[in-house]
């Protein structure tokens, strides 16, 4: 049974790869009804599940997953698919510690796990994303609990934007839409929920400045390297931090310190505790201006 | 990442947008993979501070972890833009300066400070010659690359 289900995931992964998703998780489903207690069929089909915007089957695909390699069990894929699908479901707390969760096991990892050279990347920046649409919603209850206008709107430009992505999700589901074409119509939904915002928060600006004015994030939590805020800092010999997956990315290409050329590897580095309970207390600061440069 | 060659770059653009050094200014950066800046050379009698010189700088998806492409470009007219004179760099705009060799580059360096480095590199010059040119074309004739 075991093996005929090797074979239909096979196939899925081929259909997978080649863009044929709605195949590819027919094929993944086939192999689960042979087989149910490889976790990679599950994981393989919370990702095809992401790519069909079908958020509730690719939280319960992903665990699923989880729940086969137990609770302890070295499992970074479906975290991350789990975090992304969370994430698009308007969950931003459960997303960033599925993230979390992601990241750690890619920095701790079991000494059989398969790591993608780009995992750490990724997952980091997703942690990232997870924490600013986190600190972003925490944000605009507390504005509009205090009965702020620009807060109002911006929460009906958001709720709008999510009807729209809704909209596309159930039209790709329905078939009038391929998935090429549905990511598409996303990425559009997106950058002009974003350029409406940008529009909102420079109008209060001007009309108020002392109540609406933007906030810088302090210069010692951004990561010179990516010039995002850091969540992960380690520091380097000669005193400066970066953030973890950045910095690693720089010493795979070239094992040098990136200010001062010395020779430097990952075992020189340390973990920046302080820094990163400043990071960690930006984070939970929440702030009444929005932040003007993520 | 993709992600991050674009989001850096984006926010480099916003910072550009905002203020820079005197004699440097951002003239069109079209989309996040090529931008265009002029440069002008304040104190150096070789450099007329009235002549701007237009670099461009190309940006793989690596950037900032791998450098950027930066060349002098040659403009005929509307503005005219010629090549700054100087021994480290060709007649075709390309620059020998070891920041954007891939030994000498590091991710801590932007846009703003290549601009500073050639602009401080062409106003400590004292020759308005190229002496490369003829090394690079021994170099070609030899079937060599032509990198310094």
């Amino acid at each position: 049974m075991s093996y005929l289900a090797e074979s239909l995931k096979e196939k899925g992964n081929i259909a997978f790869r080649n863009g044929e998703f709605i195949e590819a998780e027919d094929y993944y489903t086939q192999a689960v009804q042979k087989y149910s207690r490889n976790p990679l069929i599950f994981t393989n089909r919370a990702n095809v599940r992401l790519k069909l915007q079908r958020w509730d089957e690719a939280v319960n695909d992903s665990l699923k997953s989880i729940e086969i390699t137990g609770p302890n069990g070295q499992n970074h894929k479906a975290f991350y698919f789990l975090a992304q699908a969370q994430l698009a479901m308007h969950h931003p707390h459960e997303a960033l510690s599925s993230a979390l969760t992601a990241y750690d096991q890619v920095l701790h990892p079991s000494p059989t796990a398969k790591i993608s050279p780009r995992d750490m990347e990724t997952f980091s920046n997703f942690v990232l994303r997870c924490k600013k649409a986190k600190f972003e919603i925490r944000d605009r209850d507390r504005l509009r609990r205090q009965g702020d206008l620009r807060a109002e709107l911006e929460e009906t430009l958001d709720i709008n934007k999510q009807r729209d992505l809704d909209d596309v999700s159930r039209r790709l589901e329905a078939r009038e839409l391929g998935p090429v074409e549905a990511s598409e119509r996303n990425q559009e939904i997106l950058s002009n929920f974003e350029k409406k915002i940008a529009e909102l928060r420079t109008l209060f600006a001007v009309a108020d400045p002392t109540n609406h004015k933007p906030r810088e994030i302090p210069d010692h939590l951004i990561d010179m390297i990516t010039f995002e805020p850091m969540h992960d800092p380690v520091i380097t010999k000669n005193g400066h931090s970066y953030e973890r997956a950045t910095l690693y990315e720089h010493l795979k290409r070239s094992p040098t310190d990136p200010l001062t050329r010395d020779p430097l590897t990952i075992n020189d580095l340390r973990n920046n505790f302080g820094l990163k309970a400043a990071c960690d207390a930006f984070w939970e600061s929440g702030a009444s201006e929005w932040i003007a440069d993520w | 990442m993709a992600g991050m060659s674009s989001k850096r770059l984006q926010k480099e653009l916003t910072k550009i947008q905002g203020t820079l050094p005197p004699g440097i200014s951002l003239v069109s950066a079209p989309d996040l993979r090529e931008w265009q800046m002029d440069i002008a050379i304040l104190d150096n009698p070789i450099y007329p501070p009235s002549d701007h010189y237009r670099l461009r700088f190309q940006f793989s998806q690596s950037y900032p972890i791998e450098a950027p492409e930066v060349v002098f470009m040659a403009i005929n007219s509307n503005p005219e833009r010629k090549i700054p004179l100087h021994p480290h760099i060709y007649s075709n705009g390309i620059i020998c300066l070891d920041l954007l060799d891939s030994q000498g580059w590091s991710p801590v360096h932007n846009v703003e400070s290549i601009c500073i480095s050639i602009q401080s590199m062409l106003a400590g010059n004292t020759k308005a010659e190229r002496e490369f040119d003829s090394i690079r074309l021994l170099w070609l004739d030899l079937g060599g690359l032509a990198d310094c």
